[in-house]
């Protein structure tokens, strides 16, 4: 289970903090993430009960269930309200977290400016309490500026350590500056402010004083340094943002029963969507559609619509279209896949046709495909990119597009290499034995010869592994897929033909 | 773009177990194909017939995980109350939201989308250690298990060994 080391499978977690001297962090970021999703807040939304989740999260958990998953009190999409101070708070925690666990991660730096302090080797939650104090303040009492600043900036200081003393001792991040009088060697009168010699302060009042405070340019003759805005970037365009415009307004839920087919159909191209597919896909389409839009209207910064169809597409092919899954709602199972089956041309050709998600999918079949295109190809591609699927096989999947798959696959011939592929095989994606005969009869009529032979028992070796029972489980969900037109038309693009080979 | 919800999610769950083991629990996606099947293995929980076994099951996730719970079955033989002859685990962690309509549970005891990997299979864990013999899915373990206890230990006993290979 190695491979998983990929980049693309590089989730952040908030175990990540254990084994760091700053383990004390991962309840912290815990507190950071939804407990449903796992991942961190994204448009929290407080429930009746307090409790607090994803817009899109709560709002599909109500929709299934009605109860708030951690308490399961009763509640409703309507009565929940955004945690505005929450999602800063997570914006602000993400923002920091790279360089904090950067600055974890390299002790040495630590121990280079505080010798005393000796790394420990496991830290426990305490020690590390005890090891974070010292080391954020200790560089703050060298330096002779006193400064709220974040903890971003703490970080990155730190492990700048030194070099950066100088430069950043400028007071651009220290609003109270402002406020400090300009130490210019001047005083300034007490009526008008204006600025002076101690002298001149005497004459100033006896003959020239205006007797009121005079504009602000007179009385500051340094530059003026309002609040930097720059400081506070983000802050400040969400705010004028969430002013200025006018948040889109909430789709308000449906009740089904009380609509007639054709009236769903209306509402559904009202809204710019889809009407094909039975009655409950209808539903479901519509459903999601107003908790997407619904959980949009709660974030900060709304997608637009054209991301939200997509991930409306997206729910369609994988959710909503429960082909490929053990559990989903398998009566309707038959019209998802003619629905699907219609928009399959569509979809391929679509500019956001999501090309890994439909090899994943259809690993099995272009196997068999590519079986068959391997007769012609073989040996120029096992020569030349031998040892390019050799290292690929580790960390293969999803990140293997269809293009890479024949080199994969062709390397599985040669029987010796074939244990090496096997590791990663599941037993869950085997080619479906059907196929493979199938393939097979039509190989040896085709062009029988040595390698076809030894694919063969290559394949038979490939399904091998993992308990019969589990095979036959899985054969017969992959036979309930549907004829796969979009195959043929994929082998037709991408794949080069036996025949032309 | 090319992960959904309960892959992500899947994955991330992923990572804390490997980040943060629990005791006596491993377990992890069988190929990155498909994110959605996972292989684990149990150990035995210390004082039960179970003790000194290590149980393979596959754990198998739909396509709108969390708001669904996976189905977990053992692929090993293995006698208990609360698994039916296939391997498949009954356990009311793993029934999906709403009330029972056979009110053997409450819903408090049912998946919820918080509910994640680890809890399920500290579940199991401690099912294996105390059955619940309420919504038996193999009567005659169950029977046994009331009944004669003794019998069912030995009987637990003799297939952990024999599925060590002893």
């Amino acid at each position: 289970m190695d491979v998983f080391g990929d980049e693309a499978f590089n989730v952040p977690d908030s175990t990540d903090w254990l084994g760091t001297p700053l383990a004390c962090l991962m309840p912290v970021e815990q507190a950071f993430r939804c407990h449903v999703c796992k991942d961190f807040y994204d448009s929290p939304m407080l429930t009746s009960c307090n409790h607090t989740f994803c817009s899109l999260c709560i709002r599909r958990c109500l929709s299934v269930d009605s109860k708030c998953p951690l308490c399961r009190a009763t509640d409703q999409e309507s009565k929940l309200r955004g945690n505005w101070a929450l999602r800063e708070a997570v914006e602000a925690f993400k923002n920091s977290r790279k360089v904090l666990l950067e600055f974890a991660r390299t002790p040495p730096t630590i121990q280079a400016i505080l010798p005393d302090q000796a790394g420990p080797s496991s830290p426990s939650k305490r020690k590390a309490t005890e090891m974070e104090g010292p080391k954020e303040e200790d560089p703050e009492s060298k330096r002779p500026r006193r400064s709220t600043r974040s903890t971003r900036a703490r970080a990155a200081e730190l492990t700048a350590a030194i070099l950066q003393e100088e430069q950043d001792t400028t007071p651009s991040a220290d609003p109270d500056y402002v406020d400090q009088p300009p130490d210019d060697g001047l005083v300034a009168c007490p009526i008008c402010l204006t600025r002076m010699k101690e002298q001149q302060v005497d004459r100033h009042l006896d003959t020239s004083c205006p007797g009121s405070p005079q504009a602000a340019s007179k009385r500051r003759p340094i530059p003026a340094q309002t609040p930097q805005p720059s400081t506070f970037p983000s802050f400040n365009t969400r705010l004028t943002s969430q002013t200025n415009q006018k948040p889109p307004e909430r789709l308000p839920a449906l009740a089904y029963s009380m609509l007639r087919d054709t009236a769903l159909r209306k509402k559904l191209s009202e809204l710019g969507l889809s009407t094909h597919g039975s009655r409950q896909l209808l539903e479901k389409r519509h459903k999601e559609w107003i908790t997407l839009w619904n959980a949009n209207c709660d974030s900060s910064r709304p997608k637009k619509r054209s991301e939200l169809l997509r991930d409306l597409d997206e729910w369609e092919r994988t959710v909503g279209n429960p082909g490929t899954a053990a559990g989903g709602g398998g009566g309707q199972q038959g019209l998802g896949l003619m629905a699907r089956a219609q928009a399959t041309g569509a979809q391929i050709k679509d500019k956001e046709f999501d090309g890994k998600a439909w090899a994943t999918r259809y690993g099995g079949s272009f196997g068999d495909l590519i079986k068959q295109a391997r007769q012609g190809i073989k040996r120029q591609t096992l020569d030349g990119n031998g040892e390019k699927a050799d290292t690929k096989g580790g960390g293969g999947g999803e990140d293997v597009g269809p293009a890479e798959l024949p080199t994969l696959q062709a390397r599985e011939g040669e029987s010796s290499a074939a244990p090496t592929r096997m590791d990663i095989v599941p037993p869950s994606s085997p080619p479906r034995p059907g196929q493979v005969d199938d393939a097979d009869t039509e190989h040896d009529g085709q062009a029988p010869g040595k390698d076809a032979i030894a694919e063969d028992t290559a394949m038979r070796e490939q399904v091998i592994p993992g308990t019969p029972d589990k095979e036959r489980q899985w054969e017969t969900s992959q036979q309930q897929q549907p004829p796969i037109p979009g195959d043929a038309q994929l082998s037709g693009m991408k794949k080069p033909n036996p025949e032309t080979c | 773009m090319s992960l959904n919800v309960a892959q992500r999610r899947l994955l991330q769950e992923y990572r804390a177990l490997t980040n943060n083991p629990p005791e006596g629990i491993t377990a992890g996606p069988i190929s990155e194909d498909d994110l959605l099947h996972w292989e684990c293995l149990i150990q035995g929980p210390e004082g039960t017939p179970f003790e000194g076994g290590v149980f393979p099951a596959e754990l198998k996730f739909p396509n709108d995980y969390p708001h669904m719970p996976p189905t977990m079955k053992f692929l090993g033989d293995i006698f208990h109350p609360n698994v039916y002859p296939s391997g498949l685990v009954c356990i009311s962690i793993l029934h999906p939201p709403g009330d029972d309509p056979n009110h053997y549970e409450t819903a408090s005891e049912r998946w919820s989308p918080i509910q994640s990997v680890e809890k399920i299979l500290l579940s199991v864990m401690s099912m294996l250690a105390e059955p619940n013999d309420e919504s038996p899915a193999n009567v005659e373990a169950a029977k046994m298990w009331r009944e004669k206890r003794s019998e069912y230990e030995a009987r637990v006993k003799a297939s952990v060994r024999a599925s060590l290979g002893l």
